[in-house]
């Protein structure tokens, strides 16, 4: 035992300070003893999250200890709260992703880009984000940026072995890729996990089966489209512009690498039996989500799907299990349960009433002045944990706020989850922008370089959506 | 462990290579502080190690074996081959080194650790280890425990970092400058040819370390300066007598000695400004340790902080 390693796990310490010196604190007004014990327990959480001086899946595991030792719940009732139709969504999709990932579709892909584009620098930038985009919008972000990653190598690699002579191509061609991701994972349910959460909380929180009225906040898939998906389809031009502005590539043309690209590409043949089979049975899902995930669940549907890449044979269950981090699983599966005791023991209505008392103080109580405050937030949380944690902590309260202050909650909560895929500003912030920066050549400053001017667009263009297109569809 | 090969009695440098222009200042100075023939040299590449719970999930590694069916090399590699064809270059190698490739299983990351090891007729090492680790210091600080090292050579951080960062994650530098058991040099804008200057303060321990630079000194026939800074007029007698034990010790390396400075003030900020026309500011990390010094912040961390040229802790 040395000092050393009581300062690296400092953090882990500081959480358990002000976890038992805010337990020891008189209950505030309005807030009820549980209250207090699940607040306590989120803000030590939320340390824990960002610091990380224990592996991630550490603190699912002490979220679900502190609901049994702190609140003084049943064992089998904090375990029951763990499972939800989101969850089994997250499980499934992550299956799924490794089963798309090795269907080896990428060379299909990056050679439909190619000949869509044209060997221009601009353009190829662009056709990269809309193709990722377009994907990852139903696939999943972690998804594409896998699948993609190779391709904006490969064409960095072909045009200079030189890393240093390439140092600006390389940065708009994968950010084209991590933001094309990253804008595209708000567009529909299956996008990214917390879009999965975010309905997940409607239901849990405002759905009453005995009052018509409430069927609204039961959103299906279709649902969610219409709203959010002309937010991502704006933005794209954008990212490709602010990206060229920011880093101008030393390459104004690609010919040579994508002439080369061409020609490895072509090697792999025409398309095979089992290639068209996976585009088949991602069809079949697709249109499972689309059109019945709101009688069979997402989550039900996303597993049938993996169980269907197993029963075909096209990928190996060996290879799911390599590929997903099921730590994931149990992290959002205890976050979620965190956030259900927030709302069932009254804190996060206690924590939304004493933010709009702030919001108030400085005329952000309502309209669209509220939606940027909760934007704000949502974007500050997210850059610095995952942005599925985000939602999965801030989501409850949120809500609650948008209760209090009389707005929608379902445009709140719209807001809550396209907001934290605003974390450009990190490597951490989303999985897009982790994969690529695995190829090692970003650095973490490059994210600060352009991810703002990214965080101000997306902003915007959300805002305008929020205050002139969804009334228009009905919030 | 002898991994890195059983050579106690040479002189042992391992660089840092991120492939910033820096890192490469470093490896050239690496070079001349090994006297040109003598001197083992690990280049060491750290990678973070491909997890998944920040990618939302799926296992960075499926991107990576996508990326290595696409047949594009990890990260690093070519870093570390530019650096092998430097000293190749810089050293006139002869074609008579032979090469061993290990590779080493590391939980929780497919591809592991990998090393090339190059050896020529005289026995000395060249080897280039590309590492996987939790984070970048980490692995600079276990590569430590596997071989003994005379002097860890590293770039130091070019991107300026908020403070809130800061206190979260100490600069990679000043973590292994801090914590590694033998000396440490942070290059910035490291040029070889200006000097090295030696802080002393008269204490036992800083007079042993004015050796052992004296030492390093010696082999690259750098030139040395001395600096003792007092907090006011008084000490100033004080401070030319530590200077002058100071020199005595060097003498015995047949090492120049070019100025000997004894500004008044405070110490940091004297050693940083006289310090700005030399190759290397030379720095002892003080006598406190552990939680104390955690605390505190010796002299040596703010120097290593705050100057703008390149800093030498020896231990």
């Amino acid at each position: 035992m040395n000092l050393y390693y009581f300062w690296e796990k400092r953090w882990f310490f500081i959480a358990m300070l002000v976890g038992s010196i805010m337990l020891q604190l008189p209950v505030p007004n309005g807030l009820t003893p549980e209250g207090m014990v699940v607040l306590t327990m989120s803000v030590m959480a939320t340390i824990l999250f960002i610091t990380e001086p224990v592996p991630l899946p550490t603190v699912a595991l002490l979220i679900i200890v502190g609901q049994v030792l702190l609140l003084g719940l049943q064992s089998t009732d904090v375990a029951r709260s763990l499972m939800t139709d989101s969850v089994l969504f997250i499980m499934g999709s992550l299956m799924l992703a490794v089963a798309v990932v090795k269907q080896k579709l990428d060379k299909r892909i990056a050679w439909l880009i190619v000949r869509l584009t044209g060997t221009k620098t601009a353009n190829v930038a662009f056709g990269i984000t809309l193709v990722s985009g377009l994907l990852a919008s139903f696939v999943g972000e972690h998804t594409v940026a896998a699948m993609m990653l190779p391709v904006g190598i490969t064409l960095i690699t072909l045009t200079s072995d030189n890393p240093k002579k390439v140092r600006n191509l390389a940065a708009v061609l994968l950010f084209s890729i991590s933001y094309g991701c990253s804008i595209a994972s708000i567009g529909t349910p299956s996008g990214g996990a917390r879009n999965a959460i975010m309905i997940g909380y409607w239901n849990e929180f405002f759905f009453d089966p005995t009052s018509p009225e409430t069927r609204k906040f039961l959103v299906d898939y279709l649902d969610w489209m219409l709203h959010a998906y002309p937010i991502f389809l704006m933005q794209i031009p954008f990212v490709t512009f602010i990206l060229l502005k920011t880093f101008r590539p030393e390459y104004r043309d690609l010919s040579r690498a994508v002439v080369k690209l061409r020609h490895q590409v072509e090697e792999t043949g025409p398309m095979k039996g089992a290639d068209w089979m996976s585009i088949l049975l991602f069809v079949l899902i697709l249109y499972g989500w689309v059109f019945h995930s709101a009688s069979l669940g997402m989550g039900t549907i996303a597993i049938m799907g993996a169980a269907g890449f197993l029963i075909v044979g096209l990928v190996r269950w060996e290879d799911m299990n390599s590929g997903v981090n099921w730590g994931v699983v149990l992290l959002y599966a205890a976050a979620i349960s965190l956030g259900v005791q927030m709302k069932m023991t009254g804190a996060a209505a206690w924590v939304a009433s004493s933010f709009l008392d702030i919001l108030s103080g400085i005329n952000a109580e309502d309209g669209v002045a509220l939606w940027g405050a909760v934007s704000v937030l949502t974007t500050g949380v997210t850059n610095m944990m995952s942005n599925g944690a985000a939602v999965a902590v801030l989501g409850p309260i949120m809500l609650k706020l948008a209760v209090a202050a009389e707005e929608s909650p379902l445009l709140i909560g719209f807001v809550t989850s396209i907001s934290s895929s605003f974390a450009y500003l990190t490597v951490v912030g989303t999985p897009a922008c982790t994969i690529v920066f695995a190829s090692g050549y970003l650095k973490t400053t490059d994210f600060l370089k352009v991810g703002w001017k990214m965080v101000v667009m997306s902003t915007i263009v959300m805002l305008s959506v929020a205050a002139i297109y969804w009334p228009i569809v009905g919030i | 462990m002898k991994e890195d090969g059983p050579s106690p009695d040479r002189f042992r440098i391992l660089v840092c290579i991120d492939g910033s222009d820096e890192s490469y200042r470093g490896l050239k100075y690496a070079v001349k502080l090994g006297g040109g023939v003598d001197a083992d040299i690990v280049m060491l590449y750290v990678r973070p190690i491909d997890q998944g719970l920040r990618s939302g999930g799926l296992q960075v590694r499926v991107a990576r074996e996508n990326m290595l069916d696409w047949g594009l090399e990890l990260p690093g590699i070519q870093v570390l081959k530019k650096g092998w064809e430097m000293l190749r270059e810089i050293e006139h190698f002869e074609d008579d080194w032979t090469t061993e490739t290990v590779h080493t299983d590391v939980a929780g990351d497919p591809l592991g650790d990998n090393k090339i090891d190059y050896t020529n007729k005289l026995g000395r090492k060249v080897v280039l280890k590309l590492k996987v680790a939790d984070d970048i210091a980490t692995g600079i600080l276990e590569q430590w425990e596997i071989g003994e090292y005379d002097l860890i050579i590293l770039g130091a951080p070019e991107e300026k970092r908020g403070l809130a960062r800061a206190l979260i994650d100490p600069p990679i530098a000043e973590k292994v400058a801090m914590n590694a058991s033998c000396s440490v040099l942070v290059a910035r804008g490291l040029e070889v040819g200006h000097g090295h200057l030696i802080c002393t303060d008269g204490t036992e321990r800083s007079l042993e370390m004015v050796s052992k630079d004296a030492m390093l000194a010696s082999r690259c026939n750098c030139a040395i300066s001395l600096i003792s800074v007092t907090a006011d007029v008084e000490g100033e007698a004080e401070a030319k007598t530590y200077l002058n034990d100071a020199r005595s010790v060097i003498e015995e390396f047949e090492v120049e000695i070019e100025d000997m400075l004894s500004p008044v003030g405070d110490p940091v900020e004297e050693i940083i400004e006289a310090g700005a026309n030399y190759s290397v500011i030379v720095v002892s990390e003080s006598s406190r340790s552990g939680m104390e010094r955690l605390l505190v912040g010796s002299v040596a961390k703010r120097v290593l902080r705050k100057a703008h040229n390149s800093v030498l802790v020896v231990r």
